[in-house]
């Protein structure tokens, strides 16, 4: 089954951290994944944050590449469990 | 073209909040209109509190009455007081199960009390609730109204915290200007002078272009005025309108000011990149000294401070 993978949400106000930018890809398309397993990096202005994968599976897709500005919500990545 | 990343230190890496343990927290709080510090003020820790199923939750509003520039809470003109407040953090707490909270506000201005009255509601309604867990209250300066930090500390949370936030030197251009210096140590003083036994804490922000020698100072001002605990962490840049970082001190520089910290004689220290005010603030209640004092006086305060109408403004 292919799962796509959204940066998950912070909170439902107004001044919650709503993105940031890819810093760093820690899997390679092709390349299997644990469940909790770092997928990626992302910065916000206040600090790097890694982005672990919500289940186990192999990464068919990315969506983002590094430098992307994303916002929670948009799709990441593409898991074939 | 993407802009070059921005490249942080290696140690300064958090999760990004998942998990079920964070949308339950998430879900609880948004359901009960409630805000947190957590999420207002952009948290690195965010994911791990509230994995713990822990948050900190701001009363008052989510709007500022002053404006400092290193915090990304908004500031402006406040909303009316939500009355049911007290009842809503009381749920809140009740419902994660709380062992151990910190209460903290947005500061207020536009109230006569500064709001203390309905800062020490929520802290009684807690109390009514869930008579077994501790509070830590972290205030604004109330403008050294003597008898609105009296009506917080008779509400009875076992800490009670104004923080400094930054030297001496640095605080005129980091902080709203209705701030002081020497106004928040003496907002300590005046907590000691009218709560005994209360565990006093503070917490300073470093890496905003402060010296060795500013710190030390700060922390020896810090204890002149009574202060029992403090807490030291990275400063952290919200966004780029904020006050930039000048530096990212390694872990190690944390632990050289916690030994300093303890040296110069504070019963209780933590530093470290990622220590805020309120991050496993429950830690402090087991050190020795705190159990000491929690051990001497169980009721806290609701005895031994005096009334608000007993005393008089200090300005």
């Amino acid at each position: 089954m292919r799962i796509e993978v959204p940066l998950p949400s912070l909170g439902e106000e107004e001044d919650a951290v709503r993105g940031g930018t890819i810093a760093l890809w820690h899997v390679e398309e092709g390349a299997t994944v644990q469940e909790g397993g770092d997928l990626l990096e992302l910065n916000t202005d206040k600090a790097a944050f890694v982005v672990s994968a919500p289940v186990s599976g192999r990464l068919v897709e990315k969506r983002v590449s590094e430098g992307d500005e994303v916002s929670v919500g948009d799709i990441l990545c593409v898991l074939e469990t | 073209m993407s802009a070059p990343v921005k490249v942080f230190p290696a140690w300064i890496r958090r999760a990004w909040p998942s998990g079920a343990a964070f949308a339950e927290v998430k879900a609880l709080l948004s359901g009960l209109e409630l805000h947190t510090v957590c999420q207002s003020a952009h948290c690195p820790n965010h994911s791990e509190c509230w994995g713990r199923r822990t948050a900190t939750l701001m009363v008052l509003g989510n709007v500022c009455s002053r404006h400092c520039t290193y915090c990304a809470v908004h500031s402006g003109k406040p909303e009316a007081l939500d009355q049911a407040e007290p009842d809503k953090v009381a749920e809140a707490v009740a419902r994660l199960g709380l062992k151990h909270t910190v209460i903290t506000s947005v500061t207020r201005d536009d109230l006569p009390d500064g709001g203390a009255d309905h800062i020490g509601r929520c802290i009684e309604a807690i109390k009514e609730r869930c008579p077994e867990t501790t509070i830590e209250v972290l205030v604004q300066d109330f403008n050294g109204d003597r008898a609105a930090i009296a009506r917080v500390l008779a509400a009875g949370a076992e800490v009670f915290s104004h923080n400094i936030e930054t030297v001496e030197r640095l605080h005129p251009r980091m902080r709203d200007r209705r701030f002081s210096y020497r106004g928040s140590l003496q907002v300590l003083k005046t907590a000691r002078e009218l709560a005994p036994e209360r565990i006093l804490k503070s917490a300073l922000m470093l890496g905003c272009g402060e010296t060795e020698a500013d710190i030390v100072a700060c922390l020896k001002d810090l204890l002149e005025h009574d202060c029992d605990a403090v807490s030291l962490g990275q400063y952290l840049q919200p966004t780029p309108k904020h006050h930039e970082v000048v530096s990212f001190l390694p872990p190690e520089e944390f632990q050289r000011y916690e030994r300093i910290a303890y040296d110069l004689g504070f019963n209780f220290a933590v530093a470290g990149p990622f220590v805020r005010s309120s991050y496993r603030s429950e830690e402090l209640l087991d050190a020795p000294f705190a159990r000491a004092r929690l051990s001497a006086a169980p009721s806290v305060a609701r005895a031994s401070s005096p009334a608000p109408q007993e005393s008089a403004h200090e300005n």
